[in-house]
C-alpha cells in the first residue's frame, strides 16, 4: 500500500489498522534515542548479560539432561554436548555481529525481519515466542522433578496423587512465576546475577572434586567404559535433544536494546556464555558417567546429578546439588518467561501482533498481557509432561531462527546497505555463517519425528498468521 | 547571563509529580536541565513504556518547559524511560554538565539561604551555584560549617571566608553573607537542625564512596525533613564515570 518511507523505516498496517512503531534515531553506549529528546536508558551491563545467558542455559544442561543423555549416547554424551556447543558458537558469532549493528529488543526476530523481510520475520518472531514457551515448560518440568527430590530427601512423598507430583509442582510454579512477573517489583536482575555466581561456585567445586576423583586421586580409579557404548548415531540424536541447553545466548540478544555499551558487551556476553556453559557441560557429563557408568546414570532420570553428588560427597553433596538444581531450573524458567514477554512486545511493536498485547498495566507497570501470553501456554505444555518433546520443539524453533540469523548475516554482508555498520565483524566470513546455517538446519534432522511435525506446524501457522494479519506490513530496512 | 549554571531538575513525569510553587522563579537565572523520567520494572522493556506513555509524558514536559521558560530560565529537556533512576540521573548530570541537582519544594519568600560547606573540595562549584542562582535575589546567604574533631574554629572560619571571597568576586554583596560554625555534633543532624530558619538549602554531594546522591542518604534525609528546596552540588565528574554502573 504505502510507499516505503524515505528513511526505510517500517511501513504498512495490519488487519486492525495498526502500524509498526517508529524506529529510533540513534543508539549510544547508554541509550536508544528517539525523536523529541526521548531516550531509553540501557541498564544491563556485561555481568548482567552473562548472567542472562549462563543462567538460562545451565539449568537444563547440567541439572536435567545428564541422565537422559547418558541413556541415549553412553559416555559419548559428552561429545553430544561438545557438538551442541560448537554449533551454538557458530551461531553466537553471527548473532553478535548482527546485534552490534542492531542493538534492539527482539534479538533474532529483529535481525531477520529487518534483513529478510516480514514473512521470515513473522516465522522467526512467533517461533521465538513459542520456542521460549516450550523451553520454559521444559525447565518447569525439570524444576518439578527437583522439588519432588527435595521433598523425598526430607521424607515427604507425594505418591498417590491423580497427576504425577512433578507436573503438579511445575504447574504451581508456572502460575507463581507468571504472577510474580506481573506483580513483583523486586530487583530480579540482581537476584539473577547472584544465583548465577552461586551456581558456578557450587559447580566448580563439585566438578573439580569429581574430576580428581575420576582420575583416581581419592582412591580407586574408575574404569572407563567404552566411549561409544550406544554406537555413533545416537551421539547426533542426543546432540539434537540436548541442544535446548544452548538456547540462552539468544535471550541475551532479546534484551539487546537494554544492554550498555552494546558493541562490546553483546558479543562478550553471547560468545562468553556459550563457551562457559560448554565447558561446564562436557566436564559434568564426564564426571557423571565416570562415577556411575552411563546405564545406571540414566536410571536416575532428570535428577541424576543428585545421585552423582551423593556418590561423590555423601548426603551434603546431594543436598547441595539439589539446592543448585532448584536455583538453576528456576532461573532458566524465569529468564525464559521474561524473554517470551519481550518477544511478544517486539512483535506487537511491529504490528505483527495486536498492540494491546504489549499493554502495560498501570498498577504494577508490567506487561501483564504479554506475560500471560507466555504463562498461559506454558501451563498447557507443562501438563503434557513430555520432557523430550518439549525440549526438542524448543530447540527446533530456535534452530530455525539460528539458521535464518546466519542467512541474514550473509544477506546483509552481500547487499551491504548503508545502515549496516556493525562494530563487531566476525572472523572467518563467510565460512562461519554458512557452517552455522547448515549445522543448525542439519541438527533438526536428528530429532524425533513428533518434534519435527510440531515444530513445522508452528512455522506454518506463523506464516498463515502473517498472511492473514499483517500481509501489508513491511519491516525490511532500506536496502 | 553568560554564566548561567546548569541545574538538573528531575521529575517523575508520569507519577503526578509537579513543579512546586516558586521553583520556576527560583531558577530564573539558570539553565534548567529538565529531566522527565519514568522508572519501569525489569519485566517491562523501556520501549514498551515509551510506546504507551510517550504522548502523555511529552505533553506534560511541554507544560513544565513553558513554566520555566516563562520565568526566564533557559531550558534543556530530556525524557528518559529507565530501569534505574540513579543511573539516569548520574548520566544526565554529567552529560549536561550540571553543577547541581534540585530536589524541588515550595518556596515562598526567599529571605534566608543556608549554604552547608563540607570542605575545600568542590568549593568552586559551590560558589558558582550559589552566585548563579541567588545573585538576583535579595536573600541573605548563611555559610555554614560543622567542624570535625581536631578542626579549630580558625580553620573553619578560613574555609568559610574563602567561599565568601569567591562569592564577592562573583558580584555578591558582602553585607548579604553571614558565616556560622558549629562543632561537636553529627554534621547531618546539625544541618537538619539549622535548616529550620531557612527558605532554601545548598549542600555538597556526599562522599565519593557513596555512589548515590539524590536518593542517597544525606541529601535525601535532609530533603525529607526540610520543607524547602535543596540544591545538591555535584562533584567534578571523575575520570571514566560511565564505566559499568549500578545495574551490575
Amino acid at each position: 500500500m504505502a510507499d516505503p518511507a524515505a528513511d526505510g523505516g517500517p511501513v504498512g498496517e495490519n488487519v486492525a489498522g495498526e502500524t509498526p512503531a517508529d524506529e529510533p534515531e540513534s543508539v549510544t553506549d547508554e541509550t536508544t534515542v528517539y525523536e523529541d529528546d526521548v531516550e531509553l536508558e540501557r541498564t544491563i551491563g556485561l555481568v548482567g548479560g552473562l548472567a542472562i545467558g549462563i543462567g538460562t542455559m545451565i539449568g537444563a544442561g547440567i541439572f536435567v539432561f545428564p541422565g537422559l543423555a547418558a541413556t541415549e549416547a553412553g559416555p559419548a554424551a559428552a561429545l553430544s554436548f561438545a557438538i551442541g556447543g560448537v554449533i551454538a558458537l557458530l551461531v553466537a558469532l553471527p548473532t553478535s555481529e548482527l546485534a552490534t549493528a542492531m542493538p534492539r529488543s527482539g534479538g533474532g526476530y529483529y535481525f531477520v525481519s529487518r534483513s529478510m523481510g516480514t514473512s521470515y520475520g513473522a516465522i522467526v518472531g512467533l517461533g521465538l515466542w513459542l520456542g521460549l514457551v516450550f523451553a520454559s515448560a521444559f525447565y518447569l518440568v525439570g524444576l518439578g522433578h527437583y522439588i519432588v527430590a527435595v521433598l523425598a530427601e526430607v521424607g515427604i512423598s507425594l505418591a498417590g496423587l491423580p497427576v504425577p507430583p512433578h507436573v503438579l509442582l511445575g504447574l504451581l510454579f508456572a502460575v507463581a512465576l507468571t504472577g510474580l512477573s506481573v506483580g513483583g517489583t523486586e530487583n530480579t536482575a540482581k537476584l539473577q546475577n547472584v544465583i548465577v555466581v552461586v551456581l558456578l561456585a557450587i559447580l566448580t567445586g563439585f566438578l573439580t572434586y569429581g574430576v580428581l576423583d575420576a582420575a583416581g586421586v581419592f582412591g580407586d580409579q574408575t574404569v572407563p567404559e567404552e566411549f561409544f557404548s550406544q554406537g555413533q548415531l545416537p551421539v547426533l540424536t542426543t546432540a539434537a535433544l540436548v541442544f535446548t541447553s544452548y538456547l540462552g545466548f539468544a535471550q541475551v540478544a532479546t534484551v539487546a536494546g537494554e544492554i550498555k555499551r552494546p558493541s562490546r558487551n553483546l558479543p562478550l556476553a553471547m560468545v562468553g556464555s556459550v563457551i562457559v556453559v560448554t565447558l561446564f557441560y562436557v566436564v559434568t557429563i564426564f564426571v557423571a558417567t565416570s562415577s556411575f557408568g552411563a546405564e545406571r546414570l540414566g536410571g536416575f532420570g532428570e535428577t541424576a546429578m543428585v545421585e552423582v553428588a551423593r556418590d561423590l560427597l555423601g548426603q551434603p553433596g546431594a543436598v547441595l546439588i539439589l539446592f543448585a538444581g532448584l536455583l538453576a531450573t528456576f532461573s532458566s524458567a524465569n529468564a525464559s518467561v521474561l524473554s517470551a514477554s519481550r518477544s511478544v512486545y517486539a512483535l506487537s511493536r511491529d504490528a505483527l501482533l495486536p498492540r494491546w498485547a504489549s499493554r502495560i498495566n498501570l498498577r504494577y507497570g508490567t506487561p501483564h498481557i504479554a506475560l500471560g501470553m507466555a504463562g498461559g501456554p506454558i501451563l498447557v505444555l507443562v501438563a503434557t509432561d513430555q520432557v523430550e518433546i518439549l525440549a526438542e520443539v524448543a530447540s527446533f524453533l530456535h534452530l530455525v531462527m539460528y539458521a535464518l540469523i546466519c542467512v541474514a548475516l550473509l544477506v546483509l554482508r552481500r547487499r551491504d546497505p548503508a545502515w549496516y555498520d556493525p562494530d563487531f565483524r566476525i572472523p572467518g566470513y563467510p565460512v562461519i555463517p554458512i557452517l552455522g546455517a547448515l549445522a543448525s538446519a542439519g541438527l533438526i534432522a536428528f530429532m524425533n519425528r513428533a518434534s519435527i511435525v510440531i515444530g513445522a506446524a508452528i512455522m506454518a501457522g506463523s506464516y498463515l498468521w502473517f498472511r492473514y494479519y499483517a500481509a501489508d506490513v513491511q519491516l525490511r530496512g532500506d536496502v | 547571563m553568560t554564566d548561567r549554571p546548569s541545574i538538573l531538575v528531575p521529575i517523575r513525569i508520569l507519577e503526578g509529580e509537579s513543579i512546586p510553587d516558586g521553583v520556576p522563579k527560583l531558577l530564573a537565572d539558570t539553565n534548567v536541565v529538565l529531566l522527565g523520567y519514568h522508572v519501569i520494572p525489569e519485566q517491562t522493556a523501556p520501549g514498551q513504556a515509551r510506546m504507551q506513555f510517550e504522548e502523555r509524558a511529552t505533553a506534560r514536559m511541554d507544560e513544565l518547559e513553558a513554566l520555566f521558560e516563562n520565568a526566564g530560565a533557559t531550558v534543556e529537556r530530556r525524557l528518559v524511560f529507565t530501569h534505574n533512576a540513579q543511573q539516569t540521573l548520574n548520566r544526565l548530570g554529567h552529560e549536561e554538565n550540571c553543577l547541581a541537582t534540585l530536589l524541588p519544594a515550595t518556596v515562598g519568600d526567599l529571605d534566608d539561604v543556608l549554604v552547608a560547606v563540607r570542605g575545600t573540595v568542590g568549593i568552586d562549584r559551590l560558589a558558582r551555584v550559589v552566585a548563579g542562582v541567588f545573585a538576583g535575589f535579595g536573600a541573605t546567604m548563611t555559610l555554614y560549617h560543622v567542624a570535625r574533631e581536631g578542626e579549630s574554629d580558625a580553620d573553619a572560619q578560613t574555609l568559610l571566608d574563602g567561599l565568601a571571597d569567591r562569592l564577592v568576586d562573583r558580584g555578591f554583596d558582602d553585607a548579604r553573607i553571614e558565616t556560622r560554625i558549629e562543632s561537636e555534633q553529627d554534621p547531618l543532624d546539625a544541618i537538619i537542625d539549622a535548616t529550620v530558619d531557612f527558605d532554601a538549602l545548598v549542600m555538597g554531594e556526599s562522599d565519593p564512596t557513596l555512589a548515590t546522591f539524590v536518593f542517597g542518604l544525606p541529601a535525601d534525609q535532609i530533603a525529607e525533613q526540610f520543607l524547602g528546596p535543596v540544591f545538591v552540588v555535584q562533584r567534578e565528574p571523575p575520570e571514566g564515570w560511565e564505566e559499568d554502573g549500578a545495574a551490575e
